[in-house]
């Protein structure tokens, strides 16, 4: 768009508020509900997740168990609820250890400059270049099954968005006037870096965060899926897809419902991620 | 029938809040019309309503009549369907408006084919065509950072060009360009006008006002003041507030008193700085007293504010050195900059700002209390954020903020040349006042020559940079010893 059509469309988009906020608000509600399940499921569903009744076995829908059972009549509703709050978990954990360390490495990387910042970057480059799912199996190759390795390499390969983002923030930021005006007021750089430039970088965050959140559901699941990540019986949404597709012709909600929590996690995340900021 | 655009009776108001009143002009061909006052008169909100841009949530009444029609009776989709068609919009500050990832010719070709429906080939030429009107002929595949701003207004004009509309509005043409590319938008502008287009100019430039001609109107709180004929208007100002208005212009200031020098701050031998291969200045020597006001003047891009950022050791010089005079602490050294929200962290409350600062330098409340009433400024200002301050309210925080630190040098770089003729004013008095109580050197960037014949002790002219030159175009002239 050029100078002329330009400040009318930004107009028309000002006039139109209620796009932006119902997929805000719908993802936002969203997010609330499944947070709300998967934390106040596993403990308000009496049933204990793993405990097996084979005489329930393919159990449909409805009496005892309210989404059936599965093939070792297993409760699924508690399975989910305790499936979600493993994922939940393990995504704010994932999150927060690719976030905190990518942003504050990045403030570093731009403020410090010269074979700092260059070593940074030609880490988060190497990273990049490699494929993330890559890094995990490495990972998990000490210690299979725990969930550790698998949250320390996906963060691995998370990290470098918060990095970049960061980085390149800071660097606009620190050649601003009102940085220079608050160096010559003496405020040393601790002050400038806490107060000027931080609540910048963090005003980029949210979006950034909720994307990342959803890679990190899509990648634990993914990697439980094929059998890398947790393992059965841990109830783990994309290890329970697995194990219950040979089962599809029979129960297919079985299969349906741990897909579509996964769906709604994710569309939930993208939904508030990608207005956050408009 | 020739075409004419009038506002009747507009009255825009905001949850039951009247924003502009009663407002009836007439914009017809031949004589354009410009609309004069501060910042926060109202002037854009008038001409946004022509343009169909408010903000949501504006009342609007009144009638808004083009070729027939009412403008304001139509549909946004209606009203969106006349612009690039019917109404064409030169943004202020055009640098800012135009699409960064796109050379200019493609911007301009693009009304061609998005908004007309040419035929490709049929752009291309009508694009030359208007980019050789304006002077831009080589500049076709360049992006917009690549132009000077001058440069920018004439794409932007180029723009509109291509979407030959009978109606032009212009929002502040002349922000933020210095005084020689005035007189070219100006006659751009003018030109504009004798082929026919109708033009609705809104500006704080009373200069601008004069060279365009036509009808005159001045706002203030959303009032029209006054409206009349140009010449006769800016002659003889009817309106109290008209006439305050036009004494503001810095060529009317009256002449300062020039003082005795005090103490040396500041000298500096045989400066030199390069950018690229053109040369700033070169063998320069200045000296700065207390209570001195120097002023750096020249076209944009000459390196006026380089040479201020070198006095001050924000930047290092190519050649020569900068020595400060001896045991003066490094913080008496200040900077006023050029775009008072830019020197404040965008998210930090303003006394936030105020309260850190006098912690750190263990400064008591009474010192701030003090210097807010002295530079006029309500305590309550403090409570906001800069985005929420004006212009002029907000440099005089800024001046309030780097006096609290008793400096002995202020470097000025073009500190009133964004506010309107108004609040310029005042802050460069109260920036000559408490200078002259303070015993301040300052050191004044301006692209204003008028600015700086009226309140310099000493002027140093930067010419225009040139490339490897032998001799440098600067020039010193001493007006105490003259």
């Amino acid at each position: 768009m050029n100078a002329l059509t330009r400040t009318p469309l930004r107009a028309t988009c000002a006039r139109q508020p209620n796009a932006v906020f119902s997929a805000r608000y719908w993802g936002g509600g969203l997010l609330l509900a499944l947070a709300l399940f998967a934390l106040l499921g596993a403990w308000l569903i009496e049933a204990d997740p793993n405990r097996q009744n084979l005489m329930a076995s393919l159990a449909p829908p409805g009496g005892d168990y309210l989404l059936g059972a599965d093939h070792y009549g297993r409760d699924l509703l508690a399975r989910l609820a305790h499936g979600a709050r493993l994922s939940f978990g393990l995504a704010v954990l994932t999150l927060l250890s690719a976030a905190v360390p990518g942003t504050l490495l990045g403030i570093l990387a731009a403020w410090r400059g010269g074979i700092t910042e260059r070593l940074l970057v030609t880490l988060a480059d190497a990273v990049m270049a490699l494929p993330g799912l890559l890094l995990v199996l490495l990972l998990i190759a000490f210690s299979p099954g725990h969930y550790v390795p698998l949250v320390l390499g996906l963060s691995l390969s998370l990290w470098v968005e918060f990095f970049r983002v960061s980085r390149a923030r800071t660097a606009t930021l620190l050649i601003q006037p009102h940085l220079e005006a608050a160096r010559l007021l003496g405020f040393g750089i601790g002050y400038r870096l806490r107060r000027m430039v931080l609540p910048e970088v963090a005003a980029q965050l949210p979006t950034l965060c909720s994307f990342a959140l959803a890679t990190a559901v899509i990648g634990i699941s993914t990697l439980s899926a094929i059998s890398v990540g947790l393992r059965p019986p841990t109830p783990e949404l994309g290890s329970m897809i697995v194990e219950l597709l040979p089962y599809y012709a029979e129960a297919p909600w079985l299969v349906l419902l741990p897909s579509l929590l996964i769906v709604l996690l994710v569309l939930a995340l993208q939904l508030i991620g990608g207005r956050i900021n408009t | 029938m020739t075409p004419v655009l009038c506002i009747e009776n507009l009255q825009i108001a905001s949850a039951g809040q009247v924003l502009v009143d009663n407002i009836n002009l007439r914009v017809e061909a031949g004589r354009p019309l410009t609309l004069l006052g501060a910042s926060g008169s109202g002037k854009s909100l008038v001409m946004q309503a022509v343009m169909g841009t408010l903000p949501a949530g504006l009342d609007v009444r009144g009638h808004i009549g083009l070729d027939g029609q009412n403008l304001l009776a139509l549909s946004p989709q209606q009203r969106r369907a006349l612009w690039g068609r019917k109404l064409a919009l030169l943004p202020q500050e055009p640098w800012l408006a135009l699409d960064p990832t796109m050379p200019v010719q493609g911007q301009v070709s693009e009304v061609h084919r998005l908004i007309h429906r040419r035929s490709k080939h049929e752009a291309q030429r009508l694009t030359q065509q208007q980019l050789d009107e304006v002077g831009l002929q080589q500049a076709g595949q360049q992006y917009p950072f690549q132009l000077s701003g001058g440069m920018c207004q004439r794409a932007a004009i180029a723009i509109t060009h291509a979407a030959d509309c009978p109606v032009l509005l212009a929002d502040e043409p002349t922000k933020g360009l210095d005084s020689a590319l005035r007189d070219s938008v100006a006659a751009r502008l003018r030109h504009e006008v004798n082929t026919g287009r109708l033009l609705f100019t809104i500006s704080h430039d009373l200069d601008l006002a004069r060279r365009l001609g036509g009808h005159v109107g001045v706002m203030r709180n959303g009032r029209l003041l006054e409206q009349g004929d140009a010449a006769q208007l800016l002659q003889a100002p009817q309106h109290p507030y008209s006439r305050r208005l036009l004494a503001a212009q810095p060529s009317r200031w009256p002449q300062r008193q020039s003082r005795e020098k005090g103490d040396l701050v500041l000298q500096a031998r045989g400066l030199g700085k390069q950018y690229g291969s053109r040369t700033l200045f070169e063998k320069l020597d200045i000296r700065l007293h207390r209570g001195q006001i120097t002023a750096i003047s020249g076209p944009s891009g000459c390196g006026k504010t380089t040479l201020g950022n070198v006095l001050l050791g924000l930047t290092p010089p190519d050649q020569g050195q900068v020595q400060r005079s001896a045991g003066i602490a490094p913080i008496r050294f200040q900077k006023l900059y050029q775009e008072p929200p830019a020197a404040f962290a965008p998210r930090q409350r303003l006394g936030r700002a105020f309260a850190d600062l006098a912690r750190l330098h263990r400064i008591p409340d009474r010192a701030i209390a003090a210097l807010l009433q002295r530079l006029q400024l309500d305590e309550a200002l403090l409570a906001r954020r800069p985005g929420e301050v004006s212009g002029g309210e907000l440099q005089r925080l800024a001046l309030a903020r780097v006096l609290l630190l008793q400096p002995v040098l202020l470097f000025a770089d073009e500190a009133s040349s964004r506010l309107d003729p108004l609040s310029q004013q005042q802050v460069m008095q109260l920036l000559l006042e408490l200078a002259d109580e303070r015993g301040l050197a300052v050191l004044l960037v301006t692209h204003d020559a008028a600015l700086a014949a009226r309140t310099a002790d000493q002027t140093l002219v930067l010419g225009a940079p040139r490339v490897r030159c032998g001799d440098c175009s600067t020039r010193e002239t001493d007006r105490a010893s003259a």
